[in-house]
């Protein structure tokens, strides 16, 4: 019932992308997001197209996989561009009734769902090549610059790493639940909203009494294995940087440049393309 | 009332066990006042097979009728059939949520739809019959021991007044005095009534004494479905699949082996006693036992 939740799908195949540090992936993934808002012409939207397609064909994986991230954020999408296609003044190329839609309107409903897939294919190339050890890895040490000013950057990347663990296990443990208060009786998906928020009382108190005990037994166990925080704690498996690490940022800073460019050199093509829409209409 | 399965087979599709066929081809009968046990290795599909009595799971092909109607059927409510078909899960006690455990033990008939003081009269009548004392219904649930909370889970199920129970490894993570006492319970009861009792196990020695039908499954296909005695004479073939039959049985076959004359339908160790003592005959008096 409740295993169609997928979270960290990391993809596992064995490509350039996959090997690279995470600390280069991060930074990539920031500098992917910094790109995709400063896209506002042809040329920049081409560019930062070009360079998310190598990134994906680098990873070897298969591009279905990235657009499935797309389906959980599909309503807001939608929403969102129907607010702008409708509630944008401006030329108006179509209308019935009150309902009135522009150029302006379209071009900003297109922008936005550009952005917003782009942004989600950026952030995959990230989860689906990096196992979430190796991510939070990546923070910890990636951030920790951050340890000077007081912030406790190993417990939080250790408590990340825990909640991503539990994660699976976590749902396993309440799909068995739903399972065994079905076999009782009880319904999940009948009755008015309040039936069913109540219906998921027998199935929240044993999870969290299980993830409680869970938590404890886990600390103990750290406890006996002299767990005590960040401290002179070593790694099995130091990140260090490797030759392909230091290109990749070379070529993450260099596309970003081009992009930079493309949009304060390029003049805004948004106007031309209206005078070519008018010019058809 | 029979649960009867045609060619059922199960793939998950789903989560981390996607592409496992946990059940091929299973045929089988169910019917009224059995007392079976389902036994296999762990991952042999034993929990899958019973998950698809009452409809939890959903067959990835072949048919499972109820009383005749196939449960996939439209209109045929997978509610109703789990008012008839009680499963107990394995580790039943993580699923107490209640206040008290007399409440807990209402969900079910609750669920039901049956009126309040039926719900009283069904709860009370289960709680006995698995032992729990009447000091305990205002109790929390949480604050009972491992066996009890095991008990207050099972007496869950059973207020619903099932026509089959199954428990999916009742005795799991009990100590032997507990293990021994659930199933005394469950023998008790399935003395007093005639609903059909599944027992689900990996191990041999815990079911054999009490069952009449044995099920033993092998990676997702039912190895055999006979009586107990029937099935422990193959004890190469169990052995194959990860099993053994239980300790009497290879001292019985030794002792054969060894050129006694003594029976092989033996499945406790006090009818061994006998049957040892018999064939060794007037060379021991059995009154020194």
């Amino acid at each position: 019932m409740l295993r169609d939740i997928t979270l960290g799908q990391y993809y596992q195949t064995e490509s350039v992308i996959h090997r690279l540090d995470p600390r280069v992936k991060l930074f990539g993934t920031v500098i992917c997001m910094i790109c995709v808002f400063m896209m506002n012409n042809g040329l920049t939207f081409a560019l930062l197209t070009l360079y998310i397609f190598m990134a994906i064909k680098l990873s070897k994986v298969p591009v279905s996989f990235m657009f499935r991230g797309l389906k959980s954020i599909a309503l807001l999408m939608v929403l969102s561009a129907g607010f702008n296609i409708f509630m944008t003044e401006g030329d108006v190329i179509f209308s019935v009734g009150v309902i009135h839609i522009t150029i302006q309107g379209v071009m900003l409903a297109l922008k936005i769902i550009v952005r917003l897939t782009y942004i989600v294919m950026g952030t995959s190339v990230l989860t689906l090549t990096t196992t979430p050890n190796r991510l939070t890895d990546g923070l910890e040490k990636g951030l920790g610059f951050l340890k000077k000013i007081r912030v406790p950057v190993h417990e939080l990347a250790m408590m990340m790493s825990i909640a991503l663990r539990f994660i699976p296990i976590l749902t396993e443990e309440a799909d068995r639940i739903m399972k065994a208060q079905a076999a009782r009786g009880a319904c999940f998906d009948e009755g008015k909203f309040i039936d069913r928020a109540k219906a998921l009382v027998p199935v929240l108190v044993p999870l969290f009494v299980a993830a409680f005990k869970r938590a404890g037994d886990l600390a103990l166990a750290m406890e006996a294995r002299c767990y005590n925080g960040g401290e002179g704690r070593t790694k099995m498996y130091p990140l260090e940087y490797t030759k392909a690490d230091r290109v990749s940022y070379f070529v993450i800073i260099a596309a970003a440049a081009s992009v930079t460019a493309a949009r304060f050199l390029m003049p805004d093509m948004t106007g031309f393309v209206y005078d070519l829409l008018s010019l058809i209409t | 009332m029979i649960i009867e399965f045609e060619n059922v087979d199960h793939v998950y599709d789903d989560g981390a066990a996607a592409g496992v066929r946990a059940l091929s081809d299973i045929n089988l009968k169910v019917r009224d006042d059995e007392f079976i046990g389902v036994i296999g290795a762990t991952g042999s599909g034993k929990s899958t097979l019973v998950q698809h009595m009452n409809g939890l799971l959903k067959a990835s092909s072949g048919k499972i009728t109820f009383d005749g109607r196939n449960i996939y059927d439209k209109d045929f409510s997978l509610r109703k059939l789990r008012d008839h078909v009680g499963l107990v899960f394995q580790y039943p006690e993580h699923q107490l949520f209640e206040m008290t455990v007399f409440d807990d033990v209402c969900f079910g008939p609750k669920n039901q739809k049956l009126d309040p003081e039926e719900v009283k009269i069904r709860a009370t009548e289960a709680l006995k019959m698995t032992g729990v004392g009447e000091e305990y219904y205002d109790a929390s649930p949480f604050d009972l021991s491992g066996g009890q909370k095991r008990r207050v889970a099972i007496a869950g199920v059973l207020a619903m007044q099932p026509d089959v129970l199954i428990l999916d490894e009742p005795a799991a993570g009990l100590d032997p005095a507990g293990k021994t006492e659930i199933f005394e319970s469950v023998r008790t009861l399935k003395k007093n009534s005639r609903i059909t009792v599944i027992l689900v196990s990996h191990s041999m020695e815990d079911v054999a004494e009490y069952v009449d039908r044995l099920i033993v499954m092998d990676n997702g296909r039912i190895a055999f479905d006979d009586t107990p005695v029937n099935v422990f004479k193959n004890v190469e073939k169990l052995e194959s699949i990860g099993l053994a039959a239980p300790e009497v049985s290879y001292v019985m076959r030794d002792l054969k082996e060894a050129g006694f004359d003594v029976s092989q339908d033996i499945l406790t160790v006090d009818d061994a006693v006998d049957e040892i003592l018999r064939a060794l005959g007037s060379k021991t008096d059995p009154g020194d036992r």
